[in-house]
């Protein structure tokens, strides 16, 4: 083999793997170091550049909610233990199951409620702009996941629609 | 030391003749002063690399060199770590999003 083209083989594996490992020592160092101080608000402080008056009221309205979501998150799973035993064994959606699926979204639809109510408080105690950019980020991560899937499903029901 | 002979055989004088006289010298084949002048500029020419050879060649010899290798395997760590940097904010960040979201927006939620 050519001795240049060795000598740049070697070169290029000694660049790629220089290369690498300050990529990876760098990250998991970098990681490590923000990650360690990281508490459940700190996203919030970061990202929408909040003061400390600031997320002294937010840390108040998020211990005030935690509650109630944790409420609502332990009737919602008590409503699906209760959904699943009435559709158990059945071989159609009997009056009972269905009710209880109706009783399923209303839970939800009311925790939805209350998180949306949650997320519009917690925007009022940002600076505006931020407030609202905090509100359609919560909005997106939370509701358009929804959003997303219905839309998917009307695509691919639109589709079967015009298949001959 | 070799001496001449101030006075050679005249046998050996004559036997010196005939052999001159014997000796075939071969006709020259044609263009044959040609074909050394062109011999001996080829020899003198300096030697090229054939093909895609020497950009190579000039290649290595550029990575070889001391200054260039340094400032070579510096930019590269350099990069190396903005990227992992960049990388490693990035996943920070979204970490914190999803432990902020764990907590307000339940999975059963979304």
């Amino acid at each position: 083999m050519n001795r240049s083209l060795l000598i740049l083989l070697g070169a290029l594996a000694l660049g790629a793997a220089l290369f690498g490992g300050a990529y990876a020592m760098s990250r998991r160092v970098c990681e490590r170091c923000m990650a360690s101080s990281v508490s459940d608000l700190d996203w919030l402080q970061k990202e929408f550049h909040l003061n400390a008056g600031e997320m002294a009221r937010i840390q108040k309205l998020h211990e005030g909610y935690l509650p109630k979501c944790a409420e609502m998150c332990a009737k919602i799973a008590a409503k699906k233990t209760e959904v699943e035993a009435a559709m158990a064994g059945a071989t159609n959606a009997s009056p009972a199951a269905r009710q209880k699926l109706a009783e399923l979204a209303a839970l939800r639809a009311q925790c939805q409620a209350q998180m949306l109510q949650h997320f519009t408080e917690v925007s009022q105690t940002m600076p505006p702009e931020e407030g609202r950019r905090y509100l359609a980020e919560m909005q997106r991560l939370t509701l358009g996941q929804h959003e997303q899937t219905e839309s998917s499903m009307s695509d691919s029901m639109g589709h079967e629609h015009h298949q001959p | 030391m070799n001496r001449k002979n101030p006075n050679p055989d005249p046998d050996d004088a004559r036997l010196g003749a005939l052999l001159r006289a014997a000796r075939v010298a071969p006709a020259l084949p044609p263009r044959f002063q040609e074909g050394v002048w062109r011999r001996i500029e080829d020899a003198q020419a300096p030697v090229k690399s054939v093909g895609g050879i020497a950009w190579l060649d000039a290649l290595a010899a550029l990575v070889l060199r001391p200054r260039f290798a340094l400032a070579t395997a510096v930019v590269l760590m350099v990069a190396g770590a903005l990227l992992g940097v960049r990388e490693g904010s990035q996943i920070v960040k979204q970490d914190a999003q999803a432990r902020y979201l764990a907590t307000v927006a339940p999975h059963s939620l979304r």
